[in-house]
């Protein structure tokens, strides 16, 4: 591939985000404004109801809710594109204001759960794929079928009773005690719980490929090369065949993140954690546009580029991918 | 003589003849999941028959017997508002199990009809489609779920499957695109195109048959994942209400369940609805092992 080439290549996936992300902004803007609801009440409170239809239509031009959706969504994403996101109507702030703190927490859980998840699901899949239909592994899949069919609150809920109901060694909501947000030991000891749920939750699905895609890569050719060649078990597992799972792998986590994320508005809202899962809910609920806007776009953006990023890496991996989606346009269709 | 030389002489390199068991006939019942069919039927059966096994009226809020312990009058003890959980667990299990399969039905027909067509359509058009669903999948599932609800009003049985139904149908869709580019180029796919077979007529006679074995597998864990949702909406308070009894609103008394450590609150529709999803997903999985088996054949 020429520099050239690379260019135009990257140029073009730099337009096709931009474009779906502009497209993702129009849709939910669309979809939050025709919901039925009155964004009022999240402004005004329970005022709204003593309002005349004259103070009702001052309040609406004041808040540019009275023009038509598409003006409106012009203003805003000429506002947006200088970095002015516009106020929260319930916290009367600035967005940016109202999500930096929350942001970070989801972040702090999101992201040492992830790292969990990558560490922990590839250690697993390669212990799994090295004792292969011992018992241990059995035992562990077995394990891991039933903790997929958890519904995360659930476990939140089991382990509150646990540790916080009836040992009492855990706390059992927040992200700090009261007055104690600079303590780390005290955040340390409120992140335990709800990263154990985040990781469970997620940990066996991604072990479970690394465990399939090493017994598929151990059955290969050149593991019989290698033997022969006279290397140990554990050379050609970690030598050869986890070489070639990496990517793989690599690219399924890029596409993981978001969904981690995600699953952190669950566990947010069983642990009360201050996040932004829970501001997200408050938001779509009242019609608090603003704030939904950002926050939907600030999620949407993460998963066209985490997908768009294991796509990459997996034309990378295989410029197959890539001659595949040409050949597709040439009506043949044979794969 | 003769004998001696023959326990003197040996043949280098002869290996004893591995003595061969007979293989006994795979019977019907090996190798499927047949312990898991059971106890999902049997809580079908319990789901659908409730009215016979329910000890109490599972709506009546006895004040007087409110968060009692599993005894022997109410056996799986009795919820914050003092309703009968025993009752509770087959009558709200109906609910459940209704949502998830009413919102798999939905939702498998939406993948079925928009993969068929990305698959059908030309190149531009189907990237397209392809994009947008793209675009689908990175709104949050939960805010797409809380404004279907806000355009629809209050929640009901209906309604929520709908709502999980619209957000779940992107993954089976992509597997039916990708089916149908591989046979939609097939000589009886043309040739009954030919002969005027419109789009619904050669979904149906032709691509759904070939590619329902490999979704199956999908639509079995569709199921499962429906249940979750309705489970998790319901505990969130974005679900059903707490009337309408289900397992997962059932859960959702578990906060107040917490202060009084009343763990029959939690655990036992818990495991209630836990084991019915490892059912489903043995069932599930044994599917895709088939589907598999049967591709590598051929």
């Amino acid at each position: 591939m020429g520099k050239r080439d690379r260019n135009l290549y990257y140029g073009k996936k730099l337009l096709l985000f931009l474009g779906s992300v502009f497209l993702l902004s129009v849709v939910v803007f669309y979809v939050a404004r025709l919901a039925p609801g009155d964004p009022l009440v999240s402004y005004y409170g329970d005022r709204t109801e003593k309002m005349s239809p004259a103070e009702r239509e001052w309040a609406m031009e004041k808040l540019g809710l009275n023009e038509p959706i598409y003006v409106q969504y012009v203003k805003w994403l000429e506002n947006a594109v200088h970095g002015n996101f516009g106020i929260s109507f319930k916290y009367k702030q600035d967005v940016i204001k109202v999500i930096s703190q929350r942001m970070t927490n989801t972040l702090l859980l999101g992201g040492i759960g992830f790292l969990i998840i990558f560490a922990g699901s590839l250690l697993l899949g390669i212990f799994c794929a090295w004792n292969e239909e011992k018992w241990i592994d059995k035992i562990l899949c077995r394990l891991g079928t039933i903790s997929s069919c958890i519904p995360e609150f659930w476990i939140s809920l089991v382990l509150i009773l646990i540790f916080s109901v009836t040992l009492r060694i855990l706390p059992s909501s927040g992200a700090y005690s009261t007055g104690k947000a600079a303590d780390i030991p005290d955040r340390i000891l409120h992140l335990i719980l709800p990263l154990t749920v985040v990781s469970l939750e997620h940990l066996w699905y991604y072990a479970y490929m690394v465990r399939n895609k090493i017994q598929e890569e151990v059955r290969a050719d050149y593991v019989l090369l290698a033997k022969s060649k006279g290397l140990g078990k554990k050379g050609i597992l970690f030598g050869h065949c986890l070489r070639n799972v990496m990517p793989s792998y690599l690219s399924i986590m890029a596409i993981a993140v978001p969904h981690v994320l995600g699953g952190t508005f669950v566990v947010e809202s069983v642990f009360s954690y201050p996040g932004i899962g829970a501001l997200s809910y408050e938001s779509a609920r009242y019609h608090d546009y603003n704030l939904l806007m950002i926050l939907c776009m600030i999620s949407g953006i993460l998963v066209i580029f985490c997908n768009m990023l294991s796509q990459i890496i997996n034309e990378h991996i295989d410029p197959r991918i890539r001659a595949r989606e040409i050949t597709d346009t040439s009506e043949v269709t044979d794969l | 003589m003769m004998e001696t030389a023959n326990d003197s002489f040996q043949i280098v390199g002869q290996r004893p003849a591995p003595e061969r068991t007979a293989r006994l006939p795979k019977k019907w019942f090996q190798g499927k999941p047949l312990i898991s069919i059971m106890i999902l039927a049997a809580i079908i059966l319990g789901c659908l028959c409730a009215e016979l096994i329910m000890t109490k009226d599972p709506t009546y809020m006895d004040l007087q017997n409110y968060n009692q312990a599993p005894n022997r009058e109410f056996l799986f003890g009795t919820d914050t508002m003092g309703r009968d959980i025993f009752s509770m667990l087959w009558y709200g299990g109906r609910i459940s199990l209704t949502i998830g399969v009413l919102s798999t039905f939905i939702s498998t027909f939406l993948a079925i009809v928009i993969g068929s067509f990305c698959g059908i359509a030309p190149q531009w058009l189907d990237s397209l489609l392809m994009r947008f669903t793209e675009i689908f999948l990175s709104i949050p599932s939960l805010l797409l779920i809380i404004l279907f609800q806000a355009v629809w009003g209050k929640a009901n049985v209906f309604s929520l499957s709908v709502v999980i139904g619209l957000t779940s149908w992107t993954s089976i869709a992509k597997v039916v695109r990708t089916e149908v580019r591989q046979i939609r180029n097939n000589e009886y796919v043309i040739a009954s195109r030919c002969m005027g077979g419109n789009f619904f007529h050669i979904l149906w006679k032709h691509l759904t048959p070939n590619f329902l074995p490999s979704i199956m597998f999908m639509v079995v864990m569709n199921i499962r994942s429906a249940i979750i949702s309705e489970s998790t909406l319901s505990f969130m308070g974005i679900g059903l209400p707490l009337e309408i009894i289900s397992w997962g609103s059932m859960l959702s008394l578990a906060e107040k369940a917490l202060l009084t450590s009343s763990w029959w609150i939690i655990l036992i529709p818990g495991i209630f609805l836990i084991t019915t999803l490892l059912c489903m997903t043995n069932i599930g999985n044994y599917l895709r092992r088939s589907g598999n088996q049967k591709e590598s054949n051929l």
